[in-house]
């Protein structure tokens, strides 16, 4: 029986149920809800999935493309030569793969609402983001180990499983965040 | 010819890169002779001015390979922008490195242009290859 248990939670967690702001307050957002019930993934999403976590995992945090609509995610993908003052080219078939992926997992969201109109490519620019983030002292975001906002997972320690509870928050050298 | 072929085979196989990136550095090698017909090999010294000169790169600040990589490719490097820890870029700390031509290609196009703010010639990939295979 617990083998059984065992076995669905890995099926929901490959599944990739990503629970975006689930925080602990209530919240406005609840896209969780509509993967609640998520399949498992195929073998090919799970490349697929685990090409984009490689490649732009290699040098920051694999946001997980929930937290950006469709018109972000194609700004980025256009200027990859360019991207946050590096160089980020990948090969044509790569590049069309994650471009994909992308667009299909974005935000059903506009996140935007508020920007005047700007297409978003910082997660951070957003209003919720920064809504959320509003009381976080300025000095704890900038310390060495945290280096910026870009860095979800030195504070929110599961996010890698794209779980953003308030609970998880451990801050470098401060500690959690009640 | 043949005998060339065993002994670029056989001085490759000391050196610590698979089969597929030697049959690259192969090319390179054919390209920067037709580039610069004085072009007598890859050298690892070249390789090394490469790797630890400071240039200004892409984003019109002094930046060099070892900005990121740091001078001894034994060790873990770290992203001087994310802060993201890099594994060894050499590949006896690290024997992943220098197995994939298309891994290697598109770091060497990326962080030319992040160091250089241009591409690397043929010879200038050869020689920084050179370099990480004896470190």
């Amino acid at each position: 029986m617990t083998k059984i248990v065992n076995l669905s939670i890995a099926a929901l967690l490959l599944a990739g149920g990503v629970y975006l702001y689930a925080d602990d307050d209530e919240h406005e957002e609840h896209e969780h809800k509509r993967s609640a019930v998520a399949k498992p993934m195929t073998p090919q999403e799970k490349s697929t999935a685990a090409l984009y976590t490689k490649e732009c995992g290699a040098c920051h945090f694999a946001y997980q493309p929930e937290f950006l609509p469709k018109s972000s995610w194609d700004k980025t993908m256009k200027t990859l030569d360019s991207h946050f003052g590096t160089d980020a080219t990948l090969d044509p078939q790569d590049h069309k793969t994650i471009q994909n992926y992308l667009a299909s997992h974005a935000s059903r969201y506009d996140r935007m609402t508020g920007m005047g109109g700007a297409i978003a490519i910082r997660i951070s620019e957003t209003p919720n983001f920064k809504h959320e983030h509003r009381e976080i002292p300025k000095k704890m975001v900038t310390q060495a180990d945290v280096k910026s906002f870009a860095n979800c997972a030195a504070c929110h320690t599961k996010a890698a499983s794209g779980s953003y509870r308030e609970r998880e928050v451990r801050i470098p050298n401060y500690g959690s965040w009640e | 010819m043949k005998y060339l072929a065993f002994a670029l085979l056989f001085s490759t196989s000391l050196m610590a890169a698979s089969p597929e990136v030697v049959q690259y550095m192969n090319e390179l090698s054919k390209t920067a002779k037709a580039e610069n017909s004085s072009f007598s090999g890859f050298d690892a010294a070249r390789g090394k001015e490469i790797f630890t000169s400071t240039h200004t790169g892409k984003q019109g600040k002094p930046m060099a390979c070892t900005s990121c990589h740091t001078t001894n490719l034994a060790n873990a490097g770290k992203n001087s922008l994310t802060g993201k820890v890099i594994d060894p870029l050499s590949p006896r700390a690290n024997p992943q490195r220098l197995t994939s031509t298309k891994e290697v290609t598109k770091w060497l196009k990326r962080n030319f242009m992040d160091v250089y703010a241009r591409e690397g010639s043929a010879q200038e990939k050869g020689d920084v290859l050179t370099y990480i295979m004896k470190n």
